[in-house]
């Protein structure tokens, strides 16, 4: 009995080590398992440095002598490629740059960064805008949060869409690699591939480099060929949007239509070296040049528009370069300038790039910092504080002198300025005007350019949201397809009855109630079809400061006297602003201080006050004499007294 | 920093006044403000100066502290507007009250007993027959009446200046501020000048 009883005991005991055991080997499993996860995790937060992303200190350029790498089928890193491989293939600079360089982090930049929504938007800056002639269309977009840009989905835009429109104009990335979930999409990517950031854009200092080339490409569907094809040493031929969604560019097969040209790349012979590596010239100091394909701008004040006719940025003439303030690290934070641009930006240099910062110094740096780059520290002899409370440094020191009337503007991005094709005409839409003196969000007074919306939209409680590009296209496209469209690319002469009718055709189309948005007004059917308008919020103009050209001191606002911007005929606060439409009866104007948060009247009454302001200084000053001819007298006099009774005469 | 400093300095000057007129007794009339001249054409003119000089200060008093103290801001809108209007007119008024007032609010031998005194123990003088010394109310006004028109100076200059091309941002903050703490001293002293004048 006892003997049973140890061996049931010791069975118990023999069941509960192993059981102990069991356990604990569970428990180390799994510890090193998360141990093993987490430094996983923590190596994902934290990626070890690559060779290009941090400098030994040499201020000389490295030489880039380097394999050229592309992508594979599965959108990861492929192999190198020799001059002889077939297919020959595009180097991805995700793989031939990002060996060096960390692709992740410099994705982050700032020219990469607008999908992402973790990034602050910052100051409102120039959007995209989308126009259309046909359908009377001009809408700015962004995927930056700016109040009064739209979303490029909001209009049925994909994002392939959207790089396919203006991906021309940026160095790659962004919305070029956004993941999508569209199968059809997705088919299409596999074909034409991502548009990947384009290193070269910016850091190629060679002078064949062609950025040109990136918008033949991409209108292809080239996206994947786009980045090579700007460099000198490559060329690329074909379209990737002529194939079909099974084409395989890894594996091409002759497309079936003998008249479309897959896309394809070639290599110049002599780019490889006997290692068959190729030699980049990567600088780090960007050229001007780069920067002008993208941050053009042609202010159309004159029929002679051609560049010899106008100054560089005052800046640019003195010998510096746009990235000696426009600075950027490995993470491509580069700085945009604006005043208080430090609570927004990862850039320490921030604050010290920005007008101020150079010019004047940060307040409370420990060491003298204004002069930067040889800045010279203005005197703003006779200018009133209150001007720098309530004005940018722009306001009186960027862009055009400011006109009776706003002028047309074009710009790189929203004109395709320096791509093949350009329509050259002024009035080619989209239309910006500028320079607009308008407050901005810090209460500041800056130059901006400035587009009135124009689009097709649904009004629900009082919220305006566009309606889907393809159906306007559609159906709005359909009802003025007999509108003459001038030859300028100008807007068509639209009556009201061309509104009527297309939100007529939109009100069978889509749910909800119709709207037209243009020239600061909202057009809206009434329950008897009649048409109506009124002046709404989401009808507002965009607007986006001007930072550049900066003109020399001797030529800013107020040099000459006050009258300057202080009269009732100056265009500072009186100009004309045009209010852009291609319904004809909503094109007009408005006055400059209509957007800057002053009484019209005020300014009126307080630019007319400068008539008599000389006189008001003489009179001060003749009087401040006659004050003081009288102290004099009298002090003399009670000297006098001093005198007499000092020696005694009393 | 100017918004307290001001509130402190009129609540300062309030004070002042109430214990003045606690702790001395109301004067009857004194010497200096004869009957004679309200009936000449020229002690009208000088009257009317002086309330044309009040009533300028007033506005500019209220046009230029009300933002300040009232809505914490700098001075703007059509208050500039009125302030600028009413500024040159005061300055002409200062001046012709200079020219017109300065030998009636001269300093006499008789206004400050105590000066007098230590300047006759001084010089060993003896005190003329019939020498008739000032109550405080008269030496305070003629004292005022200086100060404010030894304050119309840097008051006039440190704005008429910072409209001229001559001084840079650094010194247009401090002729600002000099044109504020100015205004300040030249109210408090134009407020104690007024209760002088209303007292006798």
């Amino acid at each position: 009995m006892l003997k049973r009883l140890e061996e049931r005991i010791d069975c118990t005991l023999r069941k509960g080590l192993i059981l102990t055991g069991f356990l604990c080997l569970l428990v180390l499993c799994l510890s090193a398992l998360t141990v093993c996860f987490e430094s996983e995790a923590a190596g994902a937060e934290t990626p070890s440095k690559l060779l290009g992303d941090e400098s030994d200190g040499s201020r000389a350029h490295p030489t880039h002598l380097i394999p050229l790498v592309a992508e594979n089928e599965d959108g990861e890193q492929g192999g190198k490629i020799y001059p002889d491989d077939d297919p020959l293939l595009p180097f991805s600079t995700r793989w031939t740059c990002g060996e060096c360089h960390s692709y992740g982090i410099i994705s982050k930049g700032w020219h990469f960064s607008a999908a992402d929504p973790n990034i602050s938007p910052g100051r409102p800056g120039q959007p995209w805008i989308l126009a259309d002639a046909r359908t009377g269309t001009q809408i700015p977009l962004s995927y930056r949060s700016w109040p009064g840009t739209f979303k490029p989905e909001q209009l049925g835009l994909s994002s392939r869409a959207f790089v396919k429109l203006f991906g021309r104009h940026t160095p790659g990335g962004g919305a070029g690699e956004l993941e999508t979930e569209d199968m059809d999409e997705i088919m299409r990517e596999y074909v034409s591939g991502k548009l990947e950031i384009n290193c070269l854009s910016c850091h190629n200092a060679e002078f064949a480099h062609n950025q040109g080339e990136s918008f033949l490409q991409i209108a292809r569907g080239n996206f994947r060929w786009a980045s090579a094809a700007t460099c000198e040493f490559a060329s690329v031929s074909g379209s990737a949007a002529d194939m079909p969604d099974t084409y395989d560019p890894f594996m091409p097969e002759p497309p079936e239509d003998a008249k479309k040209v897959p896309p394809t790349i070639k290599y110049r012979e002599t780019a490889f070296d006997h290692e068959n590596k190729v030699n980049f010239n990567i600088v780090r100091e960007v050229s001007d040049n780069r920067c002008y394909f993208c941050h053009s701008n042609l202010y159309l004040e004159a029929e002679d528009t051609e560049k010899w006719n106008m100054d560089e940025d005052i800046h640019l003439a003195a010998g510096l370069k746009c990235v000696d303030c426009h600075r950027n690290g490995i993470d491509h934070s580069i700085i945009r300038g604006y005043e208080g641009e430090s609570s927004a930006s990862a850039n320490h240099l921030a604050a010290a790039s920005s007008c101020e910062g150079c010019h004047l110094g940060e307040k409370d740096s420990s060491s003298p910092v204004a002069g930067r780059l040889g800045a010279p520290v203005p005197e703003h002899r006779g200018i009133p504080v209150v001007h720098f409370e309530r004005m940018t440094c722009t306001a009186c020191h960027s862009g055009p002198w400011p006109a009776n009337k706003t002028i047309l503007t074009k710009t790189s991005r929203a004109h395709r300025l320096g791509t093949i094709g350009v329509n050259k005409s002024h009035e080619a839409l989209p239309h910006i005007n500028s320079p607009v003196f308008a407050e901005q969000e810090n209460g500041k007074i800056a130059p901006h350019k400035m587009v009135w919306p124009a689009f097709w939209g649904i009004i629900k409680d009082q919220d305006v949201t566009p309606i889907d590009f393809e159906v306007v296209k559609e159906t709005v496209g359909q009802v003025l397809a007999n509108e003459k469209l001038p030859v300028s690319g100008d807007w068509p002469a639209l009556s009201d009855e061309n509104v009527t009718e297309a939100l007529k055709s939109l009100k069978g189309t889509v749910e909800g109630e119709p709207v037209y948005v243009s020239g600061g007004k909202i057009y809206s059917l009434d329950d008897s079809g009649e048409l109506w308008q009124e002046e709404h919020k989401a009808a507002e103009p965009y607007l986006w400061p001007i930072g550049h050209n900066v003109r020399p001191a001797a030529q800013s606002l107020g040099i000459r006297y006050c009258t300057d911007c202080h009269s009732t005929d100056e265009p500072f606060f009186f100009g004309d602003v045009a209010v852009d439409s291609p319904v004809v009866t909503g094109r007009g104007t408005k006055k400059m201080v209509e957007f800057q948060d002053v009484d019209p009247s005020y300014a009126r009454a307080f630019a007319f006050s400068f008539v008599f302001r000389p006189m008001m200084k003489i009179v001060c000053l003749c009087s401040c004499a006659i004050i003081a001819v009288v102290l004099l007298l009298y002090a003399l006099k009670a000297l006098a007294c001093v005198v007499k009774v000092l020696a005694g005469s009393d | 920093m100017f918004q307290k400093i001001s509130i402190i300095a009129f609540l300062v000057t309030l004070a002042c006044i109430v214990l003045h007129r606690i702790v001395v007794p109301s004067n009857k009339r004194l010497p200096g403000n004869s009957t004679s001249d309200r009936l000449s054409i020229i002690g009208m003119l000088r009257i009317l100066v002086y309330l044309a000089v009040l009533f300028c200060f007033v506005v500019l008093a209220i046009t230029g502290f009300y933002p300040t103290l009232i809505l914490g801001k700098h001075i703007t809108g059509y208050l500039v507007m009125v302030h600028a209007t009413f500024a040159p007119v005061f300055a002409v008024c200062l001046a012709v009250l200079a020219v017109m007032w300065a030998r009636r609010w001269r300093f006499t031998g008789g206004d400050w007993p105590l000066f007098e005194r230590i300047v006759r123990w001084a010089t060993l003088a003896n005190n003329p027959d019939g020498y008739t010394f000032h109550k405080s109310s008269v030496l305070g006004k003629k004292i005022s009446f200086w100060l404010i028109i030894f304050l119309a100076l840097p008051l006039i200059l440190s704005i008429v200046l910072s409209m001229l091309p001559l001084f840079g941002t650094h010194w247009q903050e401090i002729l600002l501020s000099m044109h504020g703490y100015t205004a300040l001293v030249f109210t408090m002293v134009a407020i104690l000048h007024t209760y002088f004048i209303i007292r006798t």
